[in-house]
């Protein structure tokens, strides 16, 4: 589904990922975890192909990304979860999916079937959908930036810190509802920092330290092992 | 003096349409693009020049004349000019989106004199004003004893119509959505499938095409074209655009309605307000932006990092 081969990036004259090389295979859920300013953000927009990779690959489902264009990702199958929801605060909820929807269904005729579905696992989007995106709570705003991204049934969905600025609470049900979309056969790419709720849903995770991967493993033994607590935790 | 309102008045909305639609074309493109362009006033200017042009060749060429051919050159006009929006866009001014502000103001800039030059010397005269048509003539009904014109019907009922296509377009058609989509948030809305390319072709040929509409209109109302009109009604689009927001739809037609006021009340209560009337055009577009730089409708601006 991904491989990232020895990529680096920079942001100007400041490098940003140093060599770095991960993978995520059809069916896993994947962690990537690491502090702030370890290039999480930046691994995220160059899966995207935001971000150029200066050396190195970038295969998003077996397609070069540097070739296929970020406007092209979506039709592979590719939802996206960009870092602080990004949603399209003028549109409403219903606007924002149906531009989920299109992006990877090409405009299929089962919009509103899947908007059932999605307001089905999303019970609080349910009565927002008529609702400026701009005007909904931070935690409603996920839940929407979510959906849009699963409305069109992708086959991989990579999150950027979805857990961010998030209640105890919500964040406790945003990984529910990640592992529960998991569980029904998607992949997934999670860029965490919340390293319990992301390893503990994960079945494999990478920490990434100042553009590399300083370490990678079983996402259970990672959570227990003492090297990762001392780099990230 | 009632009569004298109510001819202003008819003056205010008649020449208040026209800067809307110049407005709206401003505010559509600095939407999606984030990027001033400057020369759409010239480009606007043009679409009168190519309407004399095609009436000249259909008269030459297939042996036709009347005000029914000068409608038809005038449509043809539009879209000619939305076809010359979208090679603008693709040759010049997509290089600039992600620009400094500055290298775009100083490209489209430089791309109006390029097209007012353009103008001057191919066109046969081209330096010399020349005369543009009514598109329409006479009176279609009277308010007291005020004479409303066919004219100034035509302008208030076409700008209620191409205000109101847009906004269908924008807010009920796929298309239209992504151009919304594209204008909140560029990088998003290509993580969504939305080709920038497609959004920016359709964004500028309705932003020309508009501005061609409102050019004719423009030459129409005068009388009158010539090749560097498009200063001043680029001059006045833009203002209009500012005073309502730029980027705002309504802010683009309340600016219009507004300039077109002062100006008015200008020719109407001040004495020599004819000659004056910029002056108070543009102070309060000055006023606007120190009180409300985002002008009456627009959102708040935010400097991009």
């Amino acid at each position: 589904m991904l491989e990232l081969k020895d990529v680096d990036t920079a942001y100007g004259s400041v490098p940003m990922l140093r060599g770095l090389t991960l993978s995520v295979r059809p069916g896993e859920l994947v962690c990537l975890l690491g502090p702030n300013g370890a290039g999480k953000t930046t691994t995220f927009m160059a899966v995207c192909g935001v971000v150029r990779a200066l050396r190195g690959a970038v295969e998003v489902m077996g397609k070069d990304i540097g070739r296929l264009g970020t406007e092209n990702l979506a039709a592979l199958g590719v939802g996206l979860v960009p870092e602080g929801r990004r949603l399209f605060p003028g549109l409403t909820v219903i606007e924002n999916l149906r531009l989920g929807y299109d992006a990877v269904s090409g405009r299929g005729p089962n919009f509103e079937t899947q908007l059932d579905k999605m307001s089905n696992l999303f019970p609080r989007i349910r009565e927002r959908l008529r609702q400026v995106a701009g005007t909904l709570s931070g935690g409603e705003q996920a839940m929407v930036a979510l959906a849009r991204a699963l409305i069109g049934e992708p086959k991989f969905v990579v999150m950027d810190e979805p857990s961010l600025g998030l209640s105890p609470k919500l964040i406790s049900e945003y990984f529910e509802i990640t592992q529960e979309i998991h569980r029904r056969g998607t992949t997934i790419l999670l860029i965490e920092q919340n390293a319990e709720m992301g390893l503990g849903i994960a079945d494999r995770g990478y920490v990434l330290v100042k553009g590399k991967v300083a370490q990678e493993g079983d996402a259970k033994e990672l959570l227990s092992s003492k090297a990762a607590k001392s780099l990230y935790l | 003096m009632a009569e004298l309102l109510v001819q202003q008045l008819v003056n205010w909305i008649t020449l208040g349409c026209i800067y809307a639609l110049l407005a709206i074309g401003f505010s559509l493109i600095f939407g999606v693009l984030n990027v001033i362009h400057f020369s759409h006033g010239d480009v606007a200017m043009t679409a009168p020049f190519i309407s004399l042009a095609l009436v000249q060749l259909l008269a030459t060429a297939v042996g036709v004349s009347g005000p029914a051919w000068l409608i038809v050159a005038a449509l043809a006009a539009a879209l000619a000019v939305g076809v010359i929006g979208i090679v603008l866009d693709k040759t010049v001014i997509r290089r600039f989106r992600d620009a400094p502000a500055m290298m775009a103001l100083v490209a489209t800039v430089a791309l109006g004199i390029v097209i007012r030059e353009l103008i001057r010397h191919l066109y046969p005269q081209g330096s010399n004003p020349h005369a543009f048509p009514r598109l329409v003539s006479g009176v279609a009904f009277e308010v007291g004893t005020v004479p409303i014109s066919w004219f100034a019907l035509l302008v208030v009922l076409l700008t209620i119509a191409l205000v109101a296509l847009l906004f269908f377009f924008l807010k009920m058609t796929p298309l239209g959505l992504r151009i919304r989509a594209a204008s909140e948030d560029r990088v998003i809305a290509r993580m969504m499938g939305i080709r920038d390319t497609r959004v920016f072709r359709a964004t500028f040929f309705i932003a020309s095409a508009i501005g061609a509409i409102a050019g004719l209109l423009f030459a129409s109302y005068a009388g009158v074209t010539r090749f560097d009109f498009g200063v001043m009604a680029g001059l006045l689009g833009f203002s209009a655009a500012v005073i309502g927001g730029l980027g705002s739809m309504p802010g683009a037609i309340l600016g219009g309605l507004i300039i077109a006021g002062i100006e008015v009340l200008a020719q109407t209560f001040v004495p020599d307000g004819a000659s004056y009337r910029l002056v108070f055009v543009f102070l309060l577009v000055i006023v606007v932006l120190i009180f409300r730089p985002a002008g009456l409708l627009g959102r708040p601006v935010m400097e991009k990092v």
